[in-house]
């Protein structure tokens, strides 16, 4: 797979200078490839926000660097094309809608992209009917529910055509059904629209879908590699203060009770699909 | 307790009436209009008129009167009390005095201008009202920017003026619901709003405002940043996806406003003034 | 300290454009000792349904009576009745507003115009009873704390009002993983140990099975089903009909049982599948 971005060597601080500085991220390097899903998890104050804000640009590194398509976010000749490349999808919907109409609102990166009218309104039809939310196309923002306004920002953001879409805990204000819903659809845009997926969360309900996650601790990567990996790490994952998906909790307790199963189970599927094998 | 209830102000009621189609622009040059009228009218049947024109704009928006006017509600004890103090307070050399006890006088000049300056005021709400219940926010920045446009010559920042004013109009309600939310919180730690005297009731509004406005920057911050991730960069670059388009019932609505001002240009100049 | 429902109902923005009916006619009797959980989708009427508990919203129509009180009455003391049924509310930002943890709990007891010395002590057994040691957070900036320290701070202010019953509306989302667990003892804790009577507002199913013992579950503005927590989940199917996912550990169970395996109905927690379905497994392989 292509290589997309590359973080080098990242640091940053918040309040630098002064006494109460505090170290946010230490020496980060990564990769994120070309249409791969990549799941980012770690407890809250991980830095996997400020992580998340460096791919765009929209923080920029005490030292170190990010590379994104190969051009660096430090020079500032490229920052709009690197912004064009990577949308952003936030926690709170609220604080992300700008206009008072759902179709407006989807209209406001593109029109910041300075493109034709009729180009924008082709797009702005194009992301409400990828997401299937035309129907909400005249509503007000304050009407909708907050996963409705979710996907709403995410229209927003696909309607500037990204190659690749950074959601920073884009679940946290949803309710369980909606939170489903919005991670189908994230997985859908991965696999069909060949849109490269950053996913920030803590739900390891989210994780286990992706291709490859990584976890952050005190602004540092701590593990990295495929889900059926990473769960397998289990002492390190409980010290990280992190959860395990319901089914690998489900196999670790049946081990306990001398049942023979491996130690490499994440989804539903797999855990019923080896438990029909001891029936 | 619901804050946002009576809140009229802002508020877009959706709807396929003539008034809702006409383009923002000539709402907004109407509008304008009105309240220059409003600001120079010094006598009852001026106001009739206005009255009349009024009634018949909001008649064929279909907005139903009593939500159109409830947003006076919260601004009635100002009202009264504008009113109160010109009652006494004001007074030219041949106004004649209606009653009077103790320092304060009342006279028939200062009732005029109280009635005259409510009056005004009502109106004025009343037309604002009208204007944003039957266009929608966006459409409504959009005519401004049309017209303000000129102005960019002179190295106005018209386009992110505008910008901040939509921001700002669709934060409100988000923020009124916040506030009803801070009050019910602190309801619920015993905090009673509606006792004590003006210093201790100043003071319970601290536990309020200051939630509300740490809230409200967070927001702002947050919704910077989010912004600026969508490549806003300030108007420059920037384009439209509708382009505004004036239509025969623009026209027709010109010409209606045109007549209108001029019989209530007739009245200011031939009726002598109340005050 | 028993809440008593009457045929209440509730329309948001009543007499403008944009009214909407929130509640229709619901029963609901609550009575002392109860760990009850309210449970529906979003903008199903939770919120309003629970702030009638302790007239945060007066009725409209219907009837509330708190401890014989009807809310509705001229003379009711509803300061004093807030007092007795506390609420915590979804953000904590909405009810932090002083410099420090320990000035924060504080001002309820001081609303009650209680002496310092009592103040105080009302601060320290708060601080215990949501587990943030009085040495360690008394001093400490409310800025600077977790998400989960805060929401237990919040807590805290309203315990300290020593509230009888306590309206808990949604305080676990948006937190990680750790902070809920922090968050989900703690509610345990103040409901086995010191005896308060909690009404849990939340839209997650895997929470409401794991905690509380009663669910009552409310679709657009209905009570739709009241009863104990297993009984609730045996209607699984209507649960998913009105929009609630049930816990993943009980669709894993309903997916194992139609491959044949034999587990009972409602399997709520992670411990019950465990003992459910290696029984099942141990019984046919003694059968084998």
């Amino acid at each position: 797979m292509d290589k997309f971005i590359e973080v080098i060597n990242l640091t940053y601080s918040y309040r630098p200078g002064n006494g109460n500085e505090v170290k946010a991220l230490n020496g980060i390097n990564m990769k994120v490839f070309k249409g791969e899903f990549l799941a980012v998890t770690g407890q809250n104050g991980s830095g996997k926000s400020t992580l998340a804000r460096h791919f765009n640009g929209l923080l920029k590194p005490r030292s170190g660097n990010v590379l994104v398509g190969g051009f660096s976010i430090l020079d500032k000749n490229r920052l709009a094309e690197i912004r064009k490349m990577i949308g952003m999808v936030f926690q709170n919907p609220d604080n992300q809608l700008v206009s008072s109409i759902v179709e407006e609102d989807v209209a406001f990166g593109p029109e910041n992209l300075g493109l034709p009218p009729e180009t924008i309104r082709s797009r702005v039809g194009w992301a409400l009917e990828t997401l299937n939310i035309e129907n909400l196309r005249r509503e007000s923002p304050n009407n909708l529910s907050e996963g409705q306004k979710q996907l709403v920002a995410i229209a927003g953001v696909l309607a500037m055509k990204p190659e690749c879409i950074v959601l920073d805990e884009p679940t946290t204000h949803l309710d369980p059904r909606s939170r489903r819903e919005l991670l189908e659809i994230i997985i859908r845009l991965n696999r069909e629209e060949g849109i490269t997926i950053i996913l920030l969360t803590h739900f390891m309900k989210e994780v286990v879908f992706c291709d490859r996650m990584i976890v952050m601790d005190l602004g540092e990567i701590k593990i990295s590699g495929t889900p059926h990996e990473v769960f397998e790490k289990t002492t390190e994952i409980v010290r990280l203060g992190l959860d395990f998906p319901v089914a690998t909790q489900l196999a670790a307790g049946l081990r306990g009770k001398g049942l023979k199963l491996p130690g490499n189970i994440i989804t539903t599927e797999e855990l019923i699909a080896q438990l029909c094998l001891l029936k | 307790m619901e804050l946002t209830k009576n809140i009229t102000l802002g508020v877009y009621l959706p709807g396929e009436t003539v008034i809702h189609r006409l383009d923002p622009r000539t709402k907004i040059i109407i509008a304008s209009v009105l309240i220059i009228l409003l600001l120079m009218i010094k006598s009852y049947p001026a106001y009739a008129v206005i009255l009349t024109f009024l009634s018949a704009v909001i008649f064929m928006s279909g907005i139903p009167l009593s939500y159109a006017l409830c947003g006076l509600k919260p601004m009635l004890p100002v009202l009264i009390l504008m009113w109160v103090f010109q009652l006494f307070l004001y007074s030219n050399p041949d106004s004649k005095v209606i009653f009077s006890f103790w320092i304060f006088t009342a006279t028939d000049s200062g009732m005029h201008m109280g009635n005259l300056i409510s009056l005004r005021v009502i109106f004025l709400f009343t037309v604002t009202t009208i204007l944003t219940l039957t266009t929608s926010m966006v459409s409504l920045t959009d005519g401004l920017e049309s017209l303000l446009n000129p102005l960019r010559k002179f190295g106005l920042p018209i386009q992110e003026l505008v910008m901040t004013m939509v921001i700002a109009l669709r934060f409100v309600l988000i923020l009124a619901e916040e506030l009803d939310k801070i009050v019910k919180a602190q309801m619920a730690r015993g905090v009673a709003f509606d006792r004590g005297n003006f210093i201790q009731k100043t003071k319970k509004l601290f536990p309020v405002f200051l939630p509300l406005f740490i809230n409200a920057f967070k927001r702002a911050e947050e919704l910077i940043v989010a912004m600026e991730a969508r490549s806003y960069t300030g108007g420059k670059g920037r384009t439209k996806m509708k382009t505004l388009q004036m239509s025969r019932v623009d026209l027709g609505a010109g010409f209606v406003m045109l007549i209108f001002s001029a019989i209530v240009v007739l009245l200011i100049i031939t009726i002598k003034p109340q005050i | 300290m028993p809440i008593e429902i009457k045929n209440l109902c509730h329309s948001y923005k009543k007499g403008t454009p944009f009214e909407k009916k929130v509640l229709h006619n619901v029963d609901l009797i609550i009575n002392d000792g109860e760990f009850v959980g309210l449970i529906g989708s979003t903008q199903s009427g939770k919120t309003t349904l629970a702030q009638h508990f302790n007239a945060l919203i007066i009725p409209q129509n219907g009837k509330v009576i708190i401890n014989g009180c009807n809310t509705a009455d001229k003379n009711a003391e509803l300061i004093k009745l807030r007092q007795n049924v506390g609420y915590v509310f979804q953000n904590p930002d909405y009810q932090l507003f002083a410099s420090t943890v320990g000035e924060d709990i504080a001002f309820g007891p001081k609303n009650q115009k209680l002496s310092p010395g009592e103040v105080n002590s009302r601060v320290l057994e708060a601080m215990e009873q949501v587990g943030l040691d009085y040495n360690t957070f008394y001093e400490r900036d409310i800025f600077a704390l977790s998400g989960g320290q805060k929401r237990r701070v919040a807590i805290a202010g309203v315990l300290a009002c020593h509230p009888q019953i306590l309206i808990l509306d949604d305080v676990t989302a948006g937190l990680d993983p750790k902070g809920r667990e922090e968050i989900l003892t703690v509610i345990r804790k103040l409901h086995f140990e010191y005896m308060i009577t909690i009404i849990f507002i939340s839209n997650s199913m895997d929470e409401v099975a794991r905690l509380v013992e009663r669910i009552v579950v409310l679709d657009q503005g209905n009570i739709i089903i009241d009863g104990a927590t297993r009984d609730i989940f045996n209607q699984a199917a209507r649960l998913g009909d009105i929009g609630l996912e049930l816990p993943e550990v009980m669709d894993i169970t309903t997916k194992l049982r139609n491959k044949g395996f034999n587990l009972p109905q409602a399997v709520i927690n992670i411990d019950e599948a465990i003992e459910s379905i290696s029984a099942d497994l141990l019984e046919r392989q003694v059968g084998d």
